[in-house]
């Protein structure tokens, strides 16, 4: 019986708002117009052409040669390097992710915290993120460097190495190097929505857990980790979206070699176009990355709808 | 009412004018043509030299401006191919590789820049060296050759007494220069990054026979047996520890930098390091310099000749003032001081060559035997720079399966 009303007044209902919506959506379109127009201007339109340029064939000058189908992925998904390339686009994405929010949820808590000093922490915590990322890793690629950076100099000193170790030119490290930098530019972001979340976090529910007789760690455990649900998804979404593209570090420090030993799929995807000339492949690999990306979002929307519900 | 109309008028009048303004406007902006320079930077000179060409070129000529870009190597490669990839081409611009442009089209021919007489007093072999197709597109700036470089007090100072002429003989040093230095001293530099790896690659496998074309054939042949033994011979003397580390990610500035602090016991260099040492890294070493080393004993020794080129490209209404400004710089007066500016290279006009420096006559005659790039295929851009990112790999890893992919990518570039 119950589900016999359900099923009477389920189109009834979808219809209803089916009209609300379009008469709705005509009547906000004076304002969200100029808005949509301007998304579908330098959002859908590039993807458009994107996708239309990986089917063709364009010679090194831009010129349209031909339509040739699927060929271009077909290079693409013959072309061997890709795929060490994929896979440290993963480590590359995953890694720096992890460990940002990692080492920012100390600092975070940290800088909530009253203590003398405390503005100028903050301060110095924001300074990687006004800077230029070209010129952090510009900087990070001089201390680096082998015959003249300070690292080398200041472990010689020490003692510790006897001769110039070249650590972003040996790629077993320099990738590590290259992630440490963009941990280094995403943690005062993502400590700062975190530092937002913690003070978002109302004072009586913790003082009410320590007269209770919580313990501090039992208060951050039980209490403020779980509130800083939200702003921790936030900062991990926008971190995944922000590191997969990151493509300044890579290009400024390594430009992605020896051969392409430090890549991800988005310098890759330059390279092939601008280096070496080969737009076809690299248009399909621009299509790939876009799909990666909307993956990624497809999460973010999930992930958003799932805490709306929830709160 | 009547404020109306005094507003109405107002509006009028200021129409009136700033169409008067645009009209007046109009034929100044007509007469005048903007060309786009782009040059890359061969010496810290190089600014200061074109801003005074450009000036007394613009006082010269009332109606061109001049935009004048000067770029380090590596990005005017990028910048270049990144403008051309999306249309919007410099006027003309100075480069080390002229004809994927020329394939696609895109070049004013010499001919239509200069005149017969001009173009005559380029010299015959760099001319050639500017033809696709037959036909000129581009004319020489400038050249180079190599020689082995030495620092005396290093070489000799650990017992050695013969500069190497063999790879067998450039073991033999290394290992006594090692042995009294220690790791304060590389005794081999060898720069295989981005920057020059095509050309550290090509002196080494010239000497062994090897070369990325076969002019003969019409082929690429950068997997040939010669090159895959060159490669396993860097490969070995980097493993051996007798070069710099990591020899893929250091480019030719960098072993040269540690040439001119004395860290670094040989190199291959070209005619202009010479004024390099004393101009830029300010360095006092001593160096002493040979024929490159070959393979074996008795081959003849090679060099590797580089050309730049500067080429025009064609756009509606630029072919009279690129013409202009490209004459105004082979003018003898400009031209010397151009040469002078780019630090002691082999000049590209007969008439500058009967004056050259005499530390320079080593070089030119080095010249004769020398290997040139294949520069006038239309593919030689794209396997060049496939060459400059890939090979240096070929240290750490097999050094066959990594000039195999080179050859593939060369063969799919084609040969056009």
């Amino acid at each position: 019986m119950a589900t016999a009303t359900l099923s009477e007044t389920k189109p009834k209902r979808t219809k209803k708002l089916k009209v609300s919506h379009t008469v709705s959506f005509l009547s906000a379109l004076p304002w969200i117009g100029p808005a949509l127009f301007l998304i579908i201007l330098v959002v859908i339109w590039p993807v458009i052409i994107l996708v239309r340029t990986s089917f063709t064939d364009i010679s090194l000058a831009g010129s349209l040669l031909d339509f040739n189908g699927i060929q271009n992925y077909r290079d693409l998904i013959g072309n061997m390097d890709l795929y060490p390339v994929l896979r440290r686009t993963f480590f590359w994405v995953f890694g720096i992710v992890f460990f940002t929010i990692a080492l920012s949820l100390p600092l975070a808590q940290l800088i909530n915290q009253n203590f003398p000093g405390r503005r100028f922490v903050r301060w110095a915590l924001i300074f990687p993120w006004a800077a230029s990322v070209v010129m952090t890793s510009m900087i990070w690629s001089w201390i680096l460097d082998a015959y003249s950076g300070e690292l080398n100099l200041t472990l010689t000193q020490l003692g510790l190495i006897t001769e110039p170790v070249d650590w972003i030119g040996n790629p077993s490290t320099s990738f590590l190097f290259l992630m440490w930098v963009a941990i280094f530019v995403s943690i005062p972001f993502t400590t700062f929505v975190l530092l937002a979340g913690l003070q978002s976090i109302p004072n009586d529910i913790v003082e009410a857990a320590s007269v209770d007789g919580a313990s501090s760690w039992q208060i951050y455990r039980k209490i403020k980790f779980p509130l800083l649900r939200n702003s921790l998804l936030i900062a991990t979404i926008i971190n995944l979206i922000n590191v997969f593209n990151s493509f300044p570090i890579i290009w400024v420090m390594t430009k992605g070699g020896p051969g392409y030993d430090t890549d991800t799929t988005i310098t890759f995807a330059y390279k092939l176009a601008f280096i070496e000339g080969n737009m076809g492949q690299s248009t399909s690999l621009g299509v790939l990355n876009f799909v990666l990306i909307l993956i990624v979002v497809g999460f973010y929307l999930k992930a958003t709808k799932a805490t709306r519900t929830e709160v | 009412m009547k404020k109306l109309i005094n507003r109405s008028v107002a509006v009028a009048a200021s129409f009136a004018l700033a169409a008067g303004a645009l009209v007046a406007a109009a034929p100044a902006q007509a007469n005048t043509v903007t060309i786009k320079v782009m040059t890359p930077n061969y010496t810290p000179l190089m600014p200061a030299y074109y801003a005074d060409l450009n000036k007394r070129f613009e006082a010269a000529n009332p109606g061109i401006k001049v935009e004048h870009e000067n770029l380090e190597w590596s990005d005017l490669v990028v910048k270049a191919r990144t403008l051309v990839a999306t249309k919007s081409y410099p006027d003309i611009l100075n480069h080390n590789a002229f004809a994927e442009y020329a394939a696609e089209g895109l070049l004013h021919k010499a001919s239509d820049l200069f005149t017969d007489k001009a173009l005559s007093d380029f010299a015959t072999a760099f001319r050639d060296n500017s033809k696709y197709n037959g036909v000129e597109y581009a004319v020489p700036d400038l050249a180079s050759s190599r020689m082995f470089f030495i620092n005396k007090a290093l070489f000799y100072g650990a017992g050695n007494t013969k500069i190497p002429t063999t790879w067998a003989e450039v073991t033999a040093a290394s290992k006594k220069i090692k042995a009294k230095y220690g790791s304060r001293v590389y005794p081999l530099g060898i720069p295989l990054g981005q920057e020059e790896a095509q050309a550290e690659f090509q002196i080494w496998a010239g000497g062994n026979g090897g070369r990325y074309f076969d002019e003969k054939t019409s082929k690429w042949v950068i997997n040939s047996a010669a090159n895959v033994q060159t490669l396993n011979q860097l490969k070995a003397w980097t493993k051996a520890g007798y070069t710099q580390p990591n020899p893929a990610s250091t480019n030719r500035t960098d072993v040269f930098r540690l040439f001119a602090q004395g860290k670094v016991a040989m190199l291959n260099a070209s005619n202009f390091f010479p004024s390099d040492l004393k101009t830029i890294y300010k360095s006092k070493v001593d160096y002493g310099v040979a024929p490159f080393p070959t393979a074996k004993a008795g081959t003849k020794a090679i060099t590797l000749g580089v050309q730049d080129y500067y080429m025009a490209f064609k756009k509606t209404g630029n072919q009279d003032a690129v013409s202009k400004w490209l004459n105004f710089l082979f003018e003898p007066k400009n031209y010397a001081a151009f040469l002078k500016a780019t630090g002691g290279f082999i000049p590209a006009t007969k008439s500058a060559s009967t004056e050259v420096d005499s530390t320079l006559l080593p070089y030119i005659e080095q010249l004769d035997n020398a290997i040139f790039y294949p520069g006038t295929l239309g593919s030689w851009g794209p396997v060049n720079a496939k060459i400059q990112t890939q090979i240096g790999g070929g240290i750490t890893k097999d050094a066959k399966t990594v000039l195999d992919a080179i050859q593939k990518a060369a063969v799919a570039a084609g040969v056009k």
